[in-house]
């Protein structure tokens, strides 16, 4: 379960004349949300909901609020008074408040994230890729409990069939489409079972055809692990609402300007969906309507 | 699982090594493109020195310069002097890169290990390295340690500062993947830095080759009584052009063919880029 509380993020900018200029990227955004739930984070491109799934993963720390994820804090929030930054700083003197550990792999929650731009390393096979995500993530059992090499291969390979990459444990992602590559990630994400997966906008440099694919799969993946021991969250950020309203049990509109939560809209559905099905046809209308009014009347919005 | 019919091992997979390194660092000269530039050029150092319109005192012709080379071969202990420069050579280099390396790391990493120390290198590296040359003399004498502090002076500083600067720009998309599963920053820097700067450090060993060849004649040129550049001195002291240029000869391929190593290095290691 993941529950967010009141998570706002202010950057500090340079504008056109060369003076810093604060920038409120999220603006006092909550909720929760449950196992087992796909849930999207919908809105039009710089509305801060790619921000605030890197605060979801712990990879920045809000400036107010925060964020737990099965009742544990992912990041303290940023110091907001002097006193609280020069003890932020010097507690942070050496080691960056992101990192696990200086020698030790510890992952700090049991997440999963796959990037835009695929984010798997060229330098590894794509095996040797799902091999490093797992072995990362079993480094913080016990000796005797850590699976051996040839299982962790074995499992490995498991996953990448399991995406629909057979036959490619020896390439590097540099010789796969944009398509595979982002089936890559999927399998390095599945691979670690984690009980959450945050993706952000990871259908989006992919075609068209080959993103229904993915959609299918992805749900899919997700109802196999749903049926098994080890259920698993989706949070999905995206800007095309028939993905979101397709894919997601529930959709948070976010509207730009300071990004907040603009509505929260249930998608009851039952699953398997078909893409045409009137009631996904009715939500998605609506949501463009939002999202429209947005877009034209922005000027109203922005403070 | 794997597919281990590709595989060859011990002495042959050896000798297809030598074979493909070849073939890659020789593959150039024997181009016919290049074979149209180097055979004229060859064939103007022969006989425009022959027919009188370059005097031979001057540019010895290539024949002259070949003999010479067989003549310092058996001789003038040529064989020995190379042996004694290269010995010199890759002590430095190891020490250079064996400090600059690490360092780069710990620098293109934390910001606070740069703010302590990459200030003291940013004032050191514009000192040329032939400048440091007296005061090495003062301090070391004349003899190796001297040319292994001159060269190692020559080496460190552009492997340094490539390598910062190749683990400083390593894509923070990559290190947040890795975070997320959980990685620690050794892990980090053992898997992902490295292997994302690795090629401003092959590029940086390039140039550490280089420099560390100009120190080494420079080094051995002002005082020594071994090595290539003392070779070039005495050579210069008796003025000796075929001498001179046998040993220059000598350093370039030794130059050539260390970067091809490194090339082939690059080559074997980063196939990924290869694809």
């Amino acid at each position: 379960m993941i529950e967010a509380r009141s998570i706002s993020k202010f950057f500090s900018v340079i504008n056109e004349k060369g003076l810093a200029e604060g920038l409120t990227s999220v603006l006092n955004v909550s909720f929760t949300i449950p196992d087992k739930a796909i849930v999207s984070l919908l809105g039009p491109s710089g509305c801060g909901k790619s921000t605030l799934l890197e605060i979801l993963a712990g990879l920045q720390a809000p400036t107010d609020g925060e964020i737990r994820i099965d009742g544990r804090v992912v990041l303290e929030p940023l110091p907001s008074t002097r006193k609280e930054t020069e003890e932020y700083k010097r507690r942070y003197r050496f080691i960056s408040p992101l990192a696990n550990g200086v020698f030790i792999d510890r992952p700090k929650h049991d997440i999963a994230m796959i990037f835009q731009d695929y984010a798997v390393f060229p330098w590894m096979t794509c095996l040797q890729n799902v091999v490093f995500a797992m072995r990362l993530r079993s480094a913080g059992k016990k000796r005797s409990e850590r699976p051996t090499r040839r299982e962790t291969a074995e499992k490995a390979s498991f996953y990448l069939n399991k995406v629909g990459l057979s036959g490619v444990d020896y390439k590097y992602p540099s010789q796969l489409s944009g398509g595979m590559r982002q089936r890559l990630a999927l399998a390095r994400a599945l691979s670690v079972e984690p009980r959450i997966i945050l993706m952000d906008e990871p259908f989006a440099a992919v075609d068209a055809l080959s993103r229904e694919k993915l959609q299918d799969d992805l749900l899919r993946l997700w109802a196999e692990a749903g049926a098994g021991t080890r259920p698993v969250s989706i949070v999905l950020v995206t800007h095309d609402a028939a993905e979101a309203v397709y894919l997601s049990d529930e959709v948070f509109v976010f509207s730009p300007g300071p990004g907040t939560i603009r509505n929260r809209v249930p998608v009851n559905t039952a699953r398997p969906r078909a893409r045409t099905d009137p009631e996904l046809v009715e939500i998605r209308e609506r949501i463009f309507a939002m999202l429209q009014y947005d877009i034209y009347q922005e000027s109203d919005y922005s403070i | 699982m794997r597919n281990e019919s590709y595989e060859t091992r011990g002495i042959r997979r050896f000798f297809m090594e030598i074979g493909g390194f070849l073939k890659n660092a020789l593959g150039n000269f024997f181009s016919p493109e290049f074979l149209s530039v180097l055979v004229p050029l060859l064939l103007l150092w022969e006989f425009l020195p022959r027919m009188g319109i370059i005097p031979e005192s001057l540019l010895p012709r290539l024949s002259t310069v070949a003999a010479t080379f067989v003549d310092m071969l058996r001789h003038k202990q040529l064989l020995l002097h190379i042996l004694y420069s290269l010995g010199r050579f890759f002590a430095a280099f190891g020490i250079a890169v064996a400090l600059a390396v690490p360092i780069g790391l710990l620098m293109g990493w934390n910001r606070k290990i740069r703010a302590f120390i990459l200030p003291l290198w940013q004032l050191l590296a514009p000192i040329p390295p032939p400048a440091w040359v007296p005061m090495t003399i003062i301090i070391f004498g004349i003899g190796t340690g001297m040319h292994i502090f001159l060269m190692v002076i020559g080496i460190f500083y552009p492997v340094l500062f490539n390598t910062y600067q190749g683990i400083k720009d390593t894509d923070p998309r990559y290190l947040a993947s890795a975070r997320v599963f959980g990685a620690s920053e050794f892990t980090l820097l053992r898997k992902v830095y490295f292997w994302h700067a690795f090629g401003s450090i092959i590029m940086s060993l390039k140039t550490g080759v280089s420099m560390g060849l100009v120190m080494l004649v420079i080094g051995e040129a002002y005082g020594g009584r071994m090595g290539i550049g003392y070779l070039l001195g005495q050579a210069k002291d008796y003025f000796l052009i075929p001498d001179m240029m046998v040993c220059m000869a000598v350093t370039g391929f030794i130059g050539w063919f260390l970067i091809e190593v490194l090339k082939y290095i690059e080559i074997k290691l980063a196939i990924w880029k290869v694809g």
